[in-house]
């Protein structure tokens, strides 16, 4: 077991990607076998996570270095600085790799019914292993080159699982769009990463941290990074692209991709607080995430409200939501530099803006999975051609209701928890940023009451009374994220005292990250 | 206690807010029980009642989607005017808001570092 935990990184990472290239010639041989190799080793990872996260728990940040005689030998003998690739998982990263294990899991369980009738599926099931091996590399890596890699891994299957049904023209446009604006920012990462490379000749995130300067170039390059991983999560005014992809998506690949967007989110976190953490000017940065932030939680809302097609109502609001995050850690990074604000409220609105990564990671995909329902009993998008579905769809009536009470932070249910602690802490920051939250959370109720009565209520439809409730795997692919939602609104302390506050303090603590790999804190 | 969330300001329990929610529900469903029972069932007592207009059939009693929310987004119009006009599907208008957002965060950054 020993053993299992000390090259759990590297397993989390190749187990799906050594799945993704099986799938192909098992799934030739059997559709059975294929569906059980991936839910086996999906369910492996999930094991190999949550045992990760207790070590880390008990024993601090994990490194493992690829190649070297003993994983924690991060520089060669004979080198200054280390050159091999080293995964670094802390904190923060087990956190997301946590949220990535279950969404990834329940996504594909989803799938076995959902795409049952597709064509194509054992290709389907490859890319949906290797965007899995991607999601878990981005959030591991302790290396900036690497980071760039797994992005496009992640990016590319991402572009041609929501391509995957060729049948319609809009699921080809979505594709395109999503590879297009992943291309541009991956483009732009690795711009970045080569002016810092050319100034520092490093790449690990711990080393370059120790040394960097914040001079020009370090100044575009963090505009950079951070512009492109925040496109990449669908930040206004760089959301355009988001409802055009994500709504054409097959529902377990949309789930799937809120994570990614998480995925960037971190990326965009570890940049600003490991890699710069020591030399940014908090300040500023912070205030540029904070009113991008607060634009995105106000303009997806508005839009989201708008929407007729289920999966584009749904798109728009986890943009929305993805803002209260980034209002929250923006707050934080505010105050970044001033212990004692950081103590009174910054380091609460970090946690409260990861709080809410996690939720949002519950009650988003779940949307998303009941969005897919509805599509499947249906046939539509279309919420104008909807009404009456209670009738037919009760268990998909009630998981949409608990995930739309938890999205729109009604009490007691987990959405809640995270937005309570934003509200609070962020208030003392500034009390219009508190405001401005709770009106969107009105307006997020407003627009799933209409959502829900368009679909669920009413009389029942003579065009739906035939249909059957969707097949049972979906439902428990549905539950499961159900499950965790009830789980975190019943324990919200034990699971902010266990992965939200050592998540926060990841990142705040610079120190520790660095002196991880170079066993020096500058 | 693991169910208590400590904000910092002050603090949350989901277990205190749904005891208070049961003992509402049983208090509803007592006033419930004491409601009228005698009415009977499939007889116009029980049908929907449009002041004495003929009730449509499902499909077209619905209200549709389209039709929720028309005073909001009527009062909402010129804000709506202007926020769906970036969103105009073409993936070159998409770059051209990355590039002008990239600028203006590098100007913001080095505007900063000279004013220090």
């Amino acid at each position: 077991m020993a053993a299992l935990i000390t090259h759990s990184p590297i397993l989390i990472i190749a187990i799906p990607l050594l799945a993704a290239f099986l799938t192909l010639p098992i799934g030739m041989a059997s559709k059975k076998a294929r569906n059980a190799l991936v839910i086996v080793s999906l369910t492996f990872v999930a094991f190999l996570v949550f045992a990760l996260a207790r070590d880390i728990s008990i024993n601090g940040i994990h490194i493992y270095t690829l190649g070297a005689t003993s994983p924690d030998l991060t520089t060669p003998t004979g080198f200054m600085v280390p050159v091999r690739i080293i995964l670094e998982v802390d904190g923060m990263s087990i956190l997301m790799g946590i949220i990535w294990s279950i969404v990834s899991l329940a996504a594909a369980i989803y799938s076995l019914s959902h795409i049952a009738s597709e064509t194509g599926q054992n290709r389907f099931y490859t890319l949906l292993l290797l965007m899995v091996t991607g999601g878990f590399g981005m959030m591991f890596t302790g290396d900036l080159f690497n980071l760039f890699v797994f992005l496009e891994i992640a990016s590319i299957s991402g572009a041609a699982l929501i391509a995957f049904r060729t049948r319609s023209a809009d699921t080809q446009e979505g594709g395109f769009k999503y590879i297009v604006v992943s291309a541009i920012a991956g483009l732009m990462v690795l711009f970045a990463i080569g002016l810092l490379y050319a100034q520092y000749n490093l790449l690990n995130i711990g080393a370059l941290a120790q040394v960097i300067q914040y001079t020009t170039l370090d100044k575009i390059a963090l505009a950079l990074l951070l512009i492109a991983f925040a496109m990449k999560t669908g930040m206004v005014p760089l959301h355009l692209w988001f409802p055009d992809a994500y709504s054409v998506a097959p529902a377990s690949i949309t789930g799937m991709l809120v994570i990614t967007s998480h995925a960037c989110m971190y990326a965009a976190f570890r940049v600003c607080f490991t890699l710069y953490g020591g030399v940014i000017d908090a300040p500023v940065v912070g205030w540029i995430l904070i009113v991008f932030g607060l634009l995105t939680m106000f303009v997806g809302v508005t839009m989201a409200v708008y929407q007729k097609d289920v999966m584009r109502f749904m798109s728009y609001h986890a943009i929305s939501q993805l803002g209260y995050m980034w209002v929250g850690v923006g707050v934080g990074l505010a105050v970044l530099g001033n212990p004692a604000l950081l103590a009174t409220y910054g380091r609460d609105a970090i946690s409260g803006g990861i709080f809410h990564i996690l939720n949002h990671a519950m009650y988003k995909p779940l949307l998303f999975f009941t969005g897919g329902a509805l599509f499947h009993y249906t046939g539509t998008r279309d919420l104008t051609k909807m009404g009456g579905l209670a009738h037919k769809m009760k268990w998909t009536t009630i998981l949409y209701i608990i995930g739309t009470l938890s999205i729109s932070g009604i009490p007691p249910l987990n959405g809640f928890s995270s937005k309570i602690l934003i509200y609070e802490s962020v208030f003392r920051f500034n009390p219009i940023l508190t405001i401005i939250g709770i009106i969107v959370s009105i307006l997020t109720l407003a627009s799933f009451t209409k959502a829900f009565h368009s679909a669920f209520m009413g009389a029942e439809l003579p065009e739906y009374k035939e249909g059957k409730e969707v097949p049972k795997s979906m439902i428990i692919a549905m539950m499961i994220l159900a499950a965790g939602i009830v789980f975190i609104t019943l324990f919200p302390s034990l699971i902010v005292d266990w992965a939200i506050h050592p998540a926060a303090d990841a990142l705040i603590d610079q120190g520790a990250y660095i002196n991880a790999v170079t066993g020096a804190v500058p | 206690m693991t169910s208590i969330l400590e904000s910092g300001y002050a603090f949350w329990n989901p277990i205190i807010w749904i005891i208070a929610f049961v003992v509402v529900m049983v208090i509803v469903y007592f006033f419930r029980r004491r409601g009228q029972k005698q009415y009977k069932k499939d007889t116009a007592q029980a049908r929907i009642f449009l002041c004495g207009e003929e009730v449509p059939e499902a499909g077209q009693r619905h209200i549709r989607v389209g039709n929720i929310y028309w005073g909001f987004f009527e009062t909402l119009k010129e804000y709506y005017n202007q926020v769906l006009r970036p969103h105009t599907g073409i993936i070159n208008d998409y770059i051209l808001w990355f590039v002008a957002v990239t600028a203006i965060s590098v100007i913001v950054l080095l505007i900063a570092g000279l004013a220090k």
